[in-house]
């Protein structure tokens, strides 16, 4: 099954020439026999999941319920599910199935090669060019429930690179840990990081004024470079045989991705003013802004915000680590929400990665969330951040079978992950010996520990 | 629920506490009776209806609901459906010596220019009025151990504190509590402009043995000093002999003994007076500085031991305390994902008196996140910690390490009366603290962030 899926471009082909999913191609057909090797057990057909309490995400919970699971997809929810007679039966009595967890906003596996902070623009960095699939922080995670990451870009640059979309199929190899069909989201950054970065060099920019005059020039330049690419494709669509081709520029290309909203934008900021000079300059350029990232003061301005459809990728009760984390409270969430901003938990950290669902659960006491609305800040919502809410993030019939089954109530302390699956396939089992991990014995890495981009050594 | 919120701020209106800085007055005239709540008194079980009334500060009373007469004008807190238990006390801390954490102003944390600077007084830098101690109290802790940061093979001497009162005075409850002491790769100094003794384990050791050496010297050359002065007034009408015989020893022994303030603060941890809090992480490390401690006779608590595994029975045949933090420390490349989640438990199991610290991983001390403390124990709990282990581990185990064992960390009558009242399972995320007592009295739940809350509320 995975052999098929990697025949596929691993990601939704670049507006730019597509030399990825051509690399993802040849890298397929050359590691064809070691995927076969690693698929030596192949997933179950159909698997049933019954009587568990099932945390849809989408439409409640429902005790007792059934999840069906086909050829990798969900097949079937309810109360009871019409399964075939042979599907391989998971007894789930005392158990809770969720959505696996999805974490909008990591820097895990990418060997420290977080920032290329040699200049506050560098739209075409691609964070796939670091990612080391082999890292402890993936095995980790996914013992603590998570499916899906986003690899991002860190904060040193006020337009950084550009992220990987993953499923978390660890022992799989890098290609086939891409989350298939992924859109393309590029990273942005504000405040203090920028300016101390730049700043500390006695270089532009030093202050949130420089800060938003180096994006405005970025556009400003990007918009030439787009009106130059235009002026000669009208020539060539006239028949004009001699136009020369502009010279292609790497990150005025990328730049004009963002301008023709080919790019979900992400955005690393804190303070209430900013979210609103964000939202500006993202309509004086034309473009959307998805989500924005940390957004610690969103409980300031959130009815403004909701206007805009652009969410939030929160953490749960991290504060006063700098200036612009000052007024964090951990009532954020839950008042964003309640507001109609679309919130979603993250940790930003390769440790919190391993206990969101504990995040979760701190919002039904910070501020009073359901247990389904404190389930889909780390399910449906950051799937929709990532943009892969279609295919993932809650339990649906035709969504992919990235499930959890967990011995608690996800929400509560005490929870375990027992059984993770992708795609339908058993990723980990913590009732295995050793690392728990059916597709994956071999050797970890393991340095980059934090995990952050906003650490101490944040940038 | 109600009757108890109008409880607590009608208190807080009419006794003037304003942040929880409490008076002494305050403290000493209240009488309140709890019931009706579920009691985890940590020191003898669970009851399940029951009655605790505070007076003058302290627990005056605590059992079964009929069997616990309320006084006649107590104030009565309806507790029905809660859950009541003794102040959490968090085993090591930076308030005080830390506000924004990237901002160095607000920063005092170690001073590391030496490796050895017992005569480090975390009481001379805690500052009391500091923001992160009224976001942690809203969340049960009353009690916490400040400490200076790792940077040190001997940071400095913690407090033990109080996260209430009038004033800094008021809230530490005892200063030079411990000796905080620590050893492995991170105290080594490495890198551009470190060419300096010691750069090394071996470096680090050799000068640790030699402190102690100089401090028995110390001892030593003190008490003789001491001696010769008492001799000396015991004979002032000296015979010309005497006089001659001063005369031809060194002129050093003329002059007034001149104290050493480094030396002076390790006397009593040499002495076995107070523990020393040893913060280690690998087994190989734990055994070296262990090797030394016992050399000196040093009265140890271990903090960390992340990387211990293989070497767990040897901690629990040492008899000696250990402060598990973090539980979220990062396994190695290649280990379980629970190697460190399940050490709580394992330490236990074998015997050894734990505490849990509140720390996130990859650091030693996160202080924003001590609220988060009962979760940590909660998380041991999930990796097989018995539940009453757990709750010992964030209250009365706290407070017997560091000397407080008779006043704090359980439901007894007799200590003082910081309890916290919630509506369910303290060690459960969801559960939301509704009333903190310290020294008997209602603290106002209010801080900088509920105040930011309320304001963006309205």
């Amino acid at each position: 099954m995975y052999v098929f899926e990697l025949l596929r471009p691993a990601v939704r082909p670049l507006p730019s020439p597509c030399r990825r999913s051509v690399g993802v191609m040849t890298v397929a057909a050359a590691l064809m026999a070691t995927a076969l090797a690693q698929q030596a057990q192949t997933p179950a057909q159909d698997i049933v999941f019954k009587n568990a309490t099932v945390m849809t995400a989408s439409h409640g919970t429902i005790e007792h319920g059934a999840v069906w699971v086909h050829a990798g997809k969900i097949a079937g929810v309810g109360a009871t599910v019409s399964a075939p007679a042979g599907a391989a039966v998971v007894d789930a009595t005392g158990m809770w199935l969720t959505p696996g967890i999805i974490d909008p906003h990591s820097h895990s596996a990418l060997d420290s090669d977080v920032n290329e902070a040699t200049s506050p623009v560098t739209p075409s960095m691609h964070m796939i060019d670091a990612f080391d699939n082999r890292d402890k922080a993936l095995y980790q995670a996914l013992a603590g429930g998570v499916t899906t990451e986003l690899l991002l870009h860190g904060s040193a640059n006020m337009i950084g690179g550009q992220a990987v979309v993953i499923k978390n199929k660890v022992g799989l190899d890098r290609d086939a840990m891409l989350f298939p069909n992924a859109p393309g989201s590029i990273k942005f950054a504000s405040g203090e990081n920028p300016k101390r970065v730049y700043g500390g060099r006695n270089q532009l920019p030093s202050t949130r004024m420089g800060n938003f005059e180096v994006m405005r020039q970025a556009f400003e330049d990007a918009k030439e470079y787009m009106a130059t690419q235009d002026a000669y494709n009208a020539k060539v669509a006239k028949g004009d045989k001699d136009a020369v081709p502009p010279k292609r520029d790497l990150k005025l290309e990328a730049l004009a991705d963002v301008l023709r909203g080919k790019l979900y934008v992400q955005i690393h900021c804190y303070r209430a003013d900013e979210f609103l000079t964000e939202e500006a300059i993202a309509h004086e350029y034309g473009y959307k802004i998805r989500a924005f990232h940390h957004a610690l003061e969103m409980y300031k301005v959130a009815d403004k915000i909701a206007l805009e459809n652009t969410a939030i990728a929160t953490f749960s009760d991290w504060w006063g680590f700098k200036d612009e984390a000052w007024d964090a409270i951990p009532w954020n969430a839950v008042m964003s929400m309640r507001k109609g901003v679309r919130v979603a938990l993250k940790s930003d950290s390769n440790d919190h990665i391993r206990r969101l669902n504990q995040e979760a659960g701190k919002m039904v006491h910070y501020g009073g969330a359901t247990e389904d609305e404190a389930i889909r800040m780390i399910t449906l919502n950051p799937a929709w951040i990532i943009g892969v809410d279609q295919q993932t993030g809650s339990i649906d019939v035709g969504k992919d079978a990235d499930l959890v089954l967990w011995n608690q109530d996800p929400l509560s302390t005490y929870a375990r992950a027992r059984k993770v699956y992708i795609d339908g396939d058993l990723f980990f089992d913590s009732s295995l010996p050793g690392l728990g991990t059916p597709h994956f014995s071999g050797v970890m890495h393991g340095d980059s520990e934090e995990g952050s981009d906003d650490g101490e050594d944040g940038q | 629920m109600k009757k108890l919120l109008l409880a607590a701020v009608l208190l807080a209106l009419c006794s003037g506490v304003h942040l929880g800085r409490l008076s002494a007055e305050e403290a000493a005239h209240n009488v309140i009776a709890i019931t009706g709540g579920k009691l985890l008194t940590v020191s003898h079980g669970t009851i399940e209806n029951g009655v605790l009334v505070m007076a003058d500060g302290k627990i005056a009373a605590v059992g079964e609901a009929g069997k616990v007469s309320v006084p006649k004008g107590a104030q009565v807190v309806d507790a029905r459906g809660m859950i009541v238990y003794p102040g959490l006390i968090d085993p090591e801390t930076n308030f005080g010596l830390i506000e924004i954490e990237s901002d160095q102003n607000s920063r005092d944390l170690a001073e590391p220019s030496d490796e050895i600077m017992p005569h480090m007084h975390v009481a001379d830098a805690f500052h009391a009025e500091t923001e992160l101690i009224p976001v942690a109290r809203l969340n049960g802790i009353t009690n916490a151990v400040v400490a200076p940061a790792s940077a040190d093979t001997i940071a400095g001497q913690d407090i033990f504190i109080q996260l209430a009162g009038a004033d800094r005075d008021a809230m530490i409850l005892g200063r030079d509590v411990a000796l905080a002491m620590n050893y492995g790769a991170d105290q080594r100094r490495r890198g551009a402009g470190h060419a300096e003794f010691p750069s090394t384990r071996m470096g680090l050791i050799t000068q640790l043995r030699q402190t102690f050496l100089d401090v028995q010297d110390y001892i030593a050359r003190r008490d003789a000093a001491a001696a010769k002065k008492d001799d000396s007034a015991a004979s002032k009408k000296d015979d010309a002999a005497a006089k001659k015989d001063d005369a031809k020893k060194d002129d050093k022994a003329e002059k007034p003994f001149k104290r050493d303030l480094k030396l002076e603060a390790l006397i009593p941890y040499l002495k076995g007076e107070r523990p020393v809090v040893i913060g280690v992480y690998e087994g190989y490390d734990i055994e070296t500085i262990m090797g030394l401690a016992q050399e000196f006779h040093l009265k140890v608590v271990l903090n960390h031991v992340t990387h211990s595994q293989e070497i767990l029975d040897k901690i629990a045949a040492w008899k000696v305390p250990v402060i598990v933090g973090s539980i979220y420390d990062f396994p190695r490349a290649n280990e379980r994902f629970d190697a460190v989640y399940t050490l709580p438990a394992e330490l236990a199991k074998r015997g050894v008196k734990i505490a849990i610290s509140s720390a996130d991983a990859g650091g030693p001390v996160s202080s924003h996140s001590s609220r988060n403390l009962p979760y940590a124990a909660g998380f041991a709990v999930a990796y097989g910690l018995p539940y009453d282990e757990a709750l010992k581990a964030i209250t009365l185990n706290v407070a017997e390490m560091f000397g407080f064992g008779d006043k704090l960390g359980s439901l007894d009558v007799g200590k003082t009366a910081n309890v916290v009242v919630a509506n369910g399972d303290p060690l459960d995320v969801r559960t939301d603290v509704k009333q903190v007592y310290i020294q008997g009295v209602a603290v106002p739940m209010v801080t900088r962030q509920t105040k930011l809350r309320d304001e963006y509320s309205k």
